[in-house]
């Protein structure tokens, strides 16, 4: 466990993502949620974000993911600057970092090839976006069966979405990720409604396609001890702030209740 | 095409001297007033019937079976049978007003005091309280939001029948309207019109306001009370009603009827399916246009102004309108239908999109999609559920007002109804009621079962 300060110096040479001084205050907060955060994420990293609910792990991850705009500090992914993006050129840079939320994230009247080639949506133009609903091309269409093989679920390429159980929601969620092949993917509590053998197999997908496509992976949990398994680094959301290892330490007893 | 425009311009401009308002002011009272004093002799009715099944009396079953039965007599049929029974005038349109609303309110307030949650009045009931304490105490506080929002939805849709009444004689500013079209006297038309628009917008805002107060509901009572004194009908002949409801038996069609039934009916079918099918096509480009998350306020804005008016004129007035200046026929009644039709649907699918759920429209656009691509693969599919929902209800709303559009001369069912009252040919009338009448009720039963098998709600709007 590093302290996310002492890691700058390593990471700053081959860092993906970098937070300096970052205040965010979501519409209506009287004062920001978050404060001073300081972070430094490399390719192919897996961060746990822990912590109570209501600290601002989800705040943290929506500002990252472009949907709500920080008050003060910088962003800074693959060298340019989130903050200071605007339009077009915000919505390139959100094409290249993928979200999985922890459910209703999906269009259920779609099918399931539909919710996935969504992910292609940043880079395709309105009309290709368009024509793909009525016909998608076969070509198209195995870009989209082989992001399901990756998760599993080749098999319900055409099923309407709907009729999938909240685990194969999940995968869904996270084929639309690849398809996206963001250089950061953000994950806000993907096993929070999912039974605890669906939730492993889900976190070690996750980790696993991050390790293997040289993707960011920042994670919010409120499991420390599935944290602790699967993750390179664990930091906790305090009281507004990002600590260290403490969360580990303060999840021991909860690991034995568990 | 060449034809419209001299048609348009007869309708302008409307008569807008002090001395003509000053004469709209009675008829406008009278709506008013039908309305209030038919809602209150409704609520009276209503009240102990939606009671007695709310605790689930012995013979509840029946009665409800009866309201049903009388809910699916058209308000306009109802309407035409108080006429002959008792005379032109506000007091037959009154108590027209009072039996059809009587039964839709006992049938809802039936409908929400049985879904009152049980275990509290199994309580109240174990401590020794009579029915009328458990009824005061139990059943009525606990449902009391659920009866006022849709006491205040009856009301208000109350208000537009009590114009619609009008159109078959029950007076008000209905009948004012056909009678000014009788004339061909357009600019007036125009200038009715323009008042009932003004009207129906002010009754919007009062009921959203009594919506938020429901508390204030209770000072229609005394309102509903002058009104009934005012527009009672004065002389009932009960006699002669009798000895002409007396004529209606039995109810006979020649053969002649009889073969002409299965396209009369195909007819009010298509006018129905044609009007909804119009509607439904025009709301789809409109609901886009108006909802505020797709479309810029400049535009939305003017659009919806345009589609209230389209839904604040009932569907019977546009009828009128269309049949004077195009003449009788079903694709004047499906017209009038489709224009009343889109305005309420334009609504309802605007609100659809905008209620649209908002994460997974987010998702979308977090993967960098534009604002196109956002609304075609997220907005659009998400509130294609609710507006198949909203397109069905439509759909059995027009069949049933299409039965009564042939009253004012749009063909179907409805027109050999009216044909054989204009003739006198009492039982052929009545028989084409009794027709008219199980139609409406099966429509409204396979509705209803379609519903319950989907677990959809109708949606008040």
């Amino acid at each position: 466990m590093i302290e996310p300060r002492g890691d700058a110096v390593r990471a700053a040479s081959r860092s993906l993502l970098t937070l300096r001084d970052l205040a965010v205050a979501p519409l209506g907060a009287a004062k920001p949620v978050l404060r001073d955060i300081a972070l430094d994420v490399g390719a192919g990293e897996c961060l746990a974000l822990v912590g109570a609910s209501g600290t601002g792990k989800t705040t943290l991850l929506r500002t990252l993911g472009g949907q709500i705009a920080a008050v003060a500090g910088t962003i800074e992914l693959d060298g340019e600057w989130l903050t200071a993006l605007r339009g077009k050129a915000l919505r390139r840079l959100r094409s290249r970092v993928g979200f999985v939320a922890q459910k209703h994230d999906l269009v259920e009247p779609l099918r399931v090839h539909q919710n996935v080639m969504a992910g292609a949506l940043g880079r395709w133009s309105t009309l290709r976006a368009l024509r793909y609903l009525c016909r998608p091309t076969s070509a198209e269409l195995a870009e989209a069966r082989s992001a399901l093989e990756a998760v599993g679920l080749a098999h319900k390429l055409r099923a309407p979405t709907a009729a999938l159980s909240g685990g194969e929601q999940q995968r869904v969620a996270i084929a639309r990720a690849l398809v996206q092949a963001p250089r950061l993917l953000l994950a806000d509590e993907p096993v929070a409604s999912l039974d605890p053998v669906t939730a492993r197999a889900i976190l070690e997908l996750l980790t696993s396609l991050a390790k293997r496509r040289g993707m960011a992976l920042i994670c919010s949990l409120h499991q420390p001890e599935l944290a602790t398994r699967y993750f390179d680094r664990v930091l906790e959301v305090r009281e507004g702030t990002l600590t260290g290892s403490a969360a580990v330490h303060a999840a021991q007893p909860l690991r034995l209740t568990a | 095409m060449d034809s419209l425009w001299p048609l348009l311009s007869a309708f302008f401009p409307p008569v807008l001297t002090p001395s003509y308002l000053r004469a709209l002011l009675p008829p406008v009272v009278e709506t008013l007033g039908l309305a209030a004093g038919s809602m209150f002799l409704a609520f009276l009715i209503s009240l102990p019937l939606g009671i007695a099944a709310g605790l689930r009396l012995p013979g509840t079953r029946p009665l409800l079976a009866v309201l049903s039965a009388v809910r699916a007599i058209p308000d306009l049929t109802v309407a035409i049978l108080c006429v002959i029974l008792f005379g032109v005038g506000p007091g037959a349109g009154l108590l027209a007003l009072a039996i059809y609303y009587g039964a839709v309110v006992a049938k809802m307030f039936a409908d929400i005091l049985r879904t009152a949650p049980r275990p509290p009045l199994e309580a109240l009931a174990a401590t020794g309280a009579r029915r009328l304490q458990l009824a005061l105490f139990g059943l009525l506080p606990l449902k009391r939001a659920d009866l006022l929002t849709y006491g205040a939805y009856e009301f208000e849709s109350a208000l537009r029948a009590s114009i619609v009444v009008g159109a078959v004689g029950g007076g008000g500013l209905g009948s004012e309207l056909v009678g000014s079209l009788a004339a061909l006297d357009f600019p007036r038309v125009t200038t009715q019109l323009i008042v009932l628009v003004t009207v129906v917008a002010v009754l919007d805002q009062l009921a959203v306001w009594l919506r938020r107060h429901p508390r204030w509901l209770l000072a229609l009572a005394p309102l509903g009370l002058a009104a009934l004194a005012a527009y009672a009908p004065r002389l009932l002949a009960f006699d002669h009603a009798l000895h002409v409801f007396g004529e209606m038996f039995p109810p006979r069609l020649t053969e002649r009827d009889w073969a002409a039934l299965l396209p009369r009916l195909w007819e009010t079918a298509w006018m129905a399916l044609a009007g909804t099918g119009g509607a439904v096509l025009a709301a789809a480009l409109f609901g886009a246009l108006t909802a505020r998350n797709l479309a810029p306020p400049w535009l939305a804005w003017p659009l919806r102004r345009l589609m209230e008016v389209l839904r604040s004129i009932p569907e019977v007035v546009w009828g009128l309108i269309l049949i004077a200046v195009a003449g009788v026929g079903p694709t004047a009644g499906a017209a009038a239908l489709g224009l009343h039709s889109a305005g309420c649907l334009a609504r309802l699918f605007a609100e659809s999109l905008e209620n649209a759920p908002r994460a997974p429209q987010l998702a979308i656009a977090g993967t960098g999609a534009s604002a196109v691509v956002v609304t075609a693969w997220a907005t659009v599919p998400l509130a294609l559920g609710p507006v198949a929902v909203h397109s069905l209800f439509r759909l059995e709303w027009n069949l049933r007002m299409a039965t009564v559009m042939g009253l004012i001369g749009a063909g179907g069912i409805g027109q050999a109804l009216y044909d054989a009252q204009q003739l006198f040919f009492y039982r052929q009338m009545m028989a084409y009621i009794l027709i008219t009448w199980v139609l409406v009720a099966l429509v409204d039963n396979a509705s209803e079962a379609l519903r319950r098998r989907y677990k959809l709600n109708q949606i008040p709007a």
